[in-house]
């Protein structure tokens, strides 16, 4: 019986025995067509990545000229992990971009931590529900729910902007219609509104969007539901089984590969919010919405401050990639079916 | 064998072929060449970098067909950016070496560049600092000395304090008619713009007095701390925790407990005041005379009722700190210096085209003899607003050199001053965090 194809036996393969034995000319082949590829990746995403990881142990901004290569060096000297140990500096009177640096630690996993759960709350129901009408408005549904993922996140931010300004707001406007007066809430401006210790201006952005991004785990749920056999259900059902616990002991169970990958795609999505944030609140108020990746962002493009952006995203980077292996061992399963 | 190595050469041709394609662009300028002048007869191309603004660069693309038409051997080409992309393409290009000969550039952006050795000198044949000194006003002419050196020419000065945006028609309604003959001091401003704001069940629906923007609450803290006698910047020390500091606050908050402006709900994030003043939503707003025509297309109406009255003074002098202006630099690393510093020369420091300039981006003139005769006269004509402002330009002062003088208005001194205003936060805690974020910025 042939062996299945993996691409890391042949790669293996062929760094051992690049150019002999029987399959040379089928090596040298596919050598030749992937290495244009890997030269291209390798100049596009290698590159720039380790740029980028490079530039976090330098104080670096594009305004100085630095030294002979690629401007390292001379005024954009080397420093080390000075950047690193800046970032554990928990004094009150640490700088404004250190306090701000752990402003954003906290607001992203907040951020992350709050739409994760609440993401898949809405999502997986939603898609049971999708499932369970007519076959014929299934697809409908679909594309009605969906639509949110296909708008631009700028004209997102825009629209719920609207929704919640303080005077002219369509919130504020329905609020006021039951209360029998103007109401005239800053829901994305005021530091001092405050709910169970999270500010009401990142609630405002949460809604926003997920708002936007709920169709993207929605049709996946669908996908995998759909996937679950029939067979089984009809055991269940045989067996007496209620919706509720056809939900909670066939269904939730054999999703669980799927709720592990969107949780783990949307937690990563989650902490690199960026543009809902600047359009909405720009990190305000008080740097109550102050994300990891705004913190980047402004210290790179506006302040110039390109060293310390690059080592924070390190850190992002790390935090990342620590939380999806923690996610994925503790969410693991072994369901097959 | 021979078979194998053509193949492996044909290989890497292909991925060298990809990467150079996927490299193309605009071809690098030779670096560092240096300046030599020009045979006039010799074509000579001219690219110049602006950042959008339709009536900024229509004014500067009439000025380049002028002096084609004088140059024929001259072609100038324009390439215009978004604002937050400009900032960005500069701040790659520069070092790439890729950059426009001619780069239009606000003031306090300049000594930053000219730190990384990227914008050259004004050739002394051009105009030499003294001179500068003697043709152009302070406030403008600031951004562009750094160490003594001269590293460009404003073309407009760049005001957001001393008057504000003030809407004829709403004070008549309500009855406010002590901007007439000028506010001879805060209370008598303070009267009028409590009239002209309105409020709704509690939630202000109307401001009196909208300074609670990024750049309105910056300048005018700086701006006051000046009228009451201090300097915020002394010998490159910032210091604003001192009786004027104190004084400067003090008098901004009067502002917001008078009832003049909801800071909750007016600032830079919502109601800002550029957006606000024009949809009717503050009636008096402290933003610089560069709105109006950026408005007058979609606001006609509103126009037609605006005047800019001088904010009073609390000093014997209205003394006002002002962020130098747009102006042009030519890149240390063009091919054609000498041209394009003819070419600025022409653009900026001839009177007539100066001012030519000013009136198509409806700025104000950064030359100090078009401040008064007639071609003030053809500004006031064309933008009556500017009257009280050309009578204040004398009085700017450039608000000095910081590092990253945007860091300290926009991320220091406006939310810690905005904070202090929403009443989350004591005066002497605002001036002392102010103070020493401003002063970590230094280091």
């Amino acid at each position: 019986m042939p062996k299945e194809f993996s691409l890391a036996r042949f790669l293996g393969d062929w760094l051992r025995h690049p150019l002999r034995g029987r399959d040379a000319a089928e090596k040298r082949f596919v050598a030749m067509t992937v290495s244009p590829l890997l030269l291209y990746m390798a100049f596009w995403t290698l590159f720039p990545l380790l740029w980028g990881f490079s530039l976090g142990f330098f104080e670096y901004s594009a305004r100085r000229a630095g030294g002979p290569f690629l401007g390292l060096g001379g005024d954009n000297p080397f420093v080390g992990l000075q950047h690193f140990q800046h970032m554990m500096n928990f004094a009150p009177d640490a700088p404004l971009i250190v306090r701000q640096f752990h402003i954003g630690f906290k607001t992203t996993l907040l951020f992350a931590f709050i739409v994760v759960p609440l993401n898949l709350a809405i999502t997986l129901p939603l898609a049971v529900l999708i499932e369970s009408v007519h076959k014929q408005l299934k697809g409908l549904f679909r594309a009605l729910f969906f639509l949110p993922v296909l708008a631009p996140s700028a004209g997102v931010a825009i629209m719920w902007g609207y929704i919640f300004h303080p005077q002219r707001g369509l919130l504020n406007a329905i609020i006021g219609r039951f209360a029998g007066k103007l109401i005239g809430v800053n829901w994305t401006g005021d530091p001092n509104l405050i709910v169970a210790g999270v500010p009401v201006a990142l609630l405002a952005v949460i809604v926003a969007y997920l708002w936007q991004d709920y169709g993207y785990n929605m049709v996946i749920f669908v996908a995998a539901l759909q996937g679950i056999p029939q067979s089984i259900k009809d055991a269940a059902l045989v067996d007496g089984v209620n919706a509720w616990q056809m939900f909670t002991r066939i269904t939730l169970p054999l999703l669980s590969p799927t709720i592990l990958l969107t949780s783990v795609l949307t937690l990563i999505s989650a902490f690199q919010v960026f543009d809902i944030i600047q359009i909405m609140t720009d990190g305000g108020p008080n740097d109550q919405t102050h994300t990891l990746l705004l913190h980047i962002y402004s210290y790179a493009f506006r302040y110039q401050r390109l060293g310390w952006a690059a080592a924070v995203s390190i850190v992002l980077f790390l935090l990342v990639f620590a939380i999806s292996l923690v996610q994925t061992r503790l969410l693991r399963t072994e369901w097959e079916y | 064998m021979n078979k194998y190595l053509i193949r492996v050469v044909l290989g890497l041709l292909v991925a060298s072929s990809l990467l150079l394609a996927a490299c193309g662009g605009q071809p690098m300028s030779s670096p560092q060449a240096p300046a030599e002048p020009e045979v006039e007869a010799e074509a000579v191309e001219l690219r110049v970098w602006t950042h959008q603004n339709i009536a900024f660069n229509a004014g500067l693309e009439d000025l380049a067909q002028a002096y084609m038409a004088e140059h024929p051997n001259v072609t100038i080409n324009f390439e215009t950016f978004d604002y937050d992309t400009y900032i960005q393409t500069l701040q790659t290009a520069l070092p790439a070496k890729t950059e426009a000969d001619i780069l239009q550039m606000f003031g306090s952006w300049v000594c930053s560049y000219v730190e990384g050795g990227y914008l050259a000198q004004v050739p002394a044949d051009v105009i030499s600092l003294a001179d500068a000194q003697a043709k152009v006003l302070p406030a403008p002419l600031g951004g562009y000395v750094c160490d003594g050196q001269l590293y460009g020419v404003p073309q407009e000065y760049n005001i957001e304090y001393g008057a504000a945006l003030f809407n004829t028609a709403l004070a008549e309604e309500v009855g406010a008619a002590g901007y007439v003959d000028g506010w001879a001091d805060w209370d008598e401003f303070i009267a009028d713009a409590r009239l002209m704001a309105e409020s709704q069940d509690g939630v202000m629906t109307r401001a009196g007095f909208n300074f609670t923007g990024s750049d309105g609450i910056a300048t005018m803290f700086h701006s006051l701390i000046l009228q009451y006698g201090g300097q915020y910047l002394k010998d490159g020390v910032y210091q604003v925790n001192t009786p004027e500091g104190v004084k400067a606050l003090e008098l901004m908050k009067l502002l917001v407990d008078e009832g003049l402006v909801d800071p909750v709900l007016f600032n830079d994030e919502e109601n800002w005041v550029g957006d606000s003043y024009f949809d009717g939503s503050s009636a008096i707003g402290l933003v610089g005379p560069w709105a109006v025509p950026e408005y007058s297309g979609d606001y006609p109406e509103v126009v037609k009722v605006t005047i800019y009255a001088p904010l009073p003074s609390v000093g014997a002098e209205p003394l006002f700190a002002a962020a130098s202006g747009w102006g042009m630099s030519v890149s240390a690393n063009s091919d054609v210096q000498a041209a394009a510093w003819d070419f600025v020369k022409f653009a900026a420091l001839d009177p007539a085209n100066a001012v030519q300039w000013n009136l198509a981006s409806g700025t104000l003139p950064a030359l100090k003899g078009n401040v008064s005769g007639a071609n003030a006269e053809k500004l006031v004509t064309e933008f009556p607003y500017f009257e009280p402002f050309l009578a204040l330009l004398e009085y700017g002062q450039h608000e000095g050199q910081f590092p990253d003088r945007d860091f300290v208005w926009y991320e220091v001194t406006y939310p810690r001053v905005l904070n202090f205003l929403q009443g989350n936060v004591a005066l002497e805690e605002t001036l002392k965090t102010i103070e020493s974020e401003v002063r970590d910025s230094f280091q």
